[in-house]
């Protein structure tokens, strides 16, 4: 009989909660009022809850949300792409602008050694990427299998550098195309990041040069006539980190 | 649908509710770093499936989202933290029963008074942070964040009548935590 007594109990326990909460019809509202006027417990169990909620209420801090977050959420789905905060359309626009001016005679100005063009078309790529509903045209954490995937795209393949054990795996790769030339990006992870590697032949950028643009954290470097250019959300040190790994790492 | 369709629908229906939803993944990840980083990924996943969001209550549709994406966030980076999780269902059923945990021990001798004496904000958080996750996570969307039961069950995926046991267990064991002075 003790269980059918505790199962009785525990529903009108739940009921008491129900009606702090304003969850119960009329007539459960006069059932348990009129049972917690007759039953101490009962009474004292929603006093309590009430204290609780009161408590809650009254001492607990908010958990606001930082500052940046909604900058940062709309740069990552693509709405704004930070200040000076162009919209992705407008940024689309400037590439297809610069793409159109290239193919009609004044494309020396855009070549990949105007760097601070490239830096731009290299972060339009990763934003294009961002946007895509895969970042990367082929998914693979074996650089056996990403390397050998650009042969034949472009004229030459990438270096691809496992750095998974130093907390950056490979996730696949792709093709950009800086100025107009079609050149290989490399993704990798950093738990919610990604950091696209974009690899130019081309040996005109200062070595470890460091910058932000369109918010993202860019660094460039320059090894074996080929500029490096890491593009990521992620904070500027550990993409430091992360080029220095990749710049480090034996061949 | 056009570009501009889906950004306006994730202005309208996403961007009001990133405050809730950052509280959110903060109570579940713990962190405030990771919380930022799961509402980034949550809010991604959002603005992909916003074409086939079929209307309703847009907190409870993204506050379903951002848990959700919270629980796989943190099996991928944290694994140790969700092992808590797979003891679900025998948190919920080896618990006395709430009638009994009602009127036992020191949660009886308390006044309720005493009870908002004792609850300092650094006490509140701790007992939040070390209840069940199911249980933590039914007690912030309806104590914190003011969620009616119909959407608690929506998020939570769990019936009405779960999300009352649920509910009615987990401020029981934050009244004993506090009573107790843990």
């Amino acid at each position: 009989m003790t269980i059918v007594t505790h199962g009785e109990d525990d529903r009108a326990i739940l009921l008491v909660h129900a009606y702090v909460d304003g969850e119960l019809d009329p007539a459960n509202v006069i059932a348990i009022e009129q049972r917690m006027a007759a039953e101490p417990k009962l009474a004292a169990e929603q006093a309590r809850v009430l204290a609780l909620r009161r408590a809650l209420r009254e001492r607990l801090p908010q958990k606001a949300a930082p500052p940046g977050l909604e900058a940062r959420v709309r740069r990552t789905v693509g709405l704004t792409a930070a200040p000076p905060r162009p919209t992705w359309l407008a940024l689309a626009a400037s590439v297809m602008l610069a793409i159109f001016a290239s193919s009609s005679g004044t494309w020396y100005a855009l070549q990949p050694s105007v760097g601070e063009g490239t830096s731009e078309a290299v972060v339009a790529g990763h934003l294009r990427a961002l946007m895509a509903p895969q970042p990367i045209d082929v998914a693979s954490s074996d650089r056996h299998t990403v390397k050998p995937w650009f042969n034949g795209r472009i004229p030459q393949a990438p270096r691809v550098v496992d750095l998974a054990q130093e907390g950056f795996p490979l996730l696949g790769g792709r093709v950009d195309v800086v100025g107009r030339t079609p050149v290989p990006s490399l993704v990798y992870g950093r738990r919610q990041h990604l950091i696209s590697l974009t690899a130019i032949p081309d040996a005109s950028v200062a070595t470890n040069k460091s910058q932000s643009a369109r918010g993202y954290n860019v660094i460039a470097w320059t090894a074996d006539g080929v500029t490096h250019w890491a593009v990521s959300d992620l904070n500027p040190g550990e993409l430091q980190t992360f080029a220095r790994l990749f710049r480090d790492a034996p061949p | 649908m056009s570009g501009e369709d889906t950004r306006t629908r994730f202005e309208r229906i996403v961007q009001p509710h990133l405050g809730d939803a950052f509280a959110l993944a903060r109570w579940i990840t713990g962190d405030r770093a990771d919380a930022e980083d799961v509402v980034q990924e949550a809010c991604l996943r959002a603005f992909r499936a916003i074409g086939g969001y079929a209307g309703g209550n847009t907190r409870a549709w993204v506050l379903t989202i951002v848990r959700n994406t919270a629980y796989t966030w943190l099996a991928r980076n944290r694994s140790a933290v969700v092992t808590a999780v797979d003891d679900l269902a025998a948190t919920e059923h080896a618990n006395a029963n709430l009638a009994e945990a009602s009127a036992g021990g020191a949660y009886a001798a308390n006044p309720e008074s005493d009870l908002i004496a004792l609850a300092d904000a650094a006490k509140l958080e701790t007992a939040i942070a070390t209840l069940p996750p199911q249980f933590r996570d039914t007690l912030v969307l309806r104590d914190i964040q003011g969620l009616d039961y119909r959407e608690i069950a929506a998020v939570t995926d769990v019936p009405v009548g779960t999300v009352m046991s649920r509910l009615a267990r987990a401020r029981q064991r934050l009244i004993r935590a506090i009573e107790a002075g843990e």
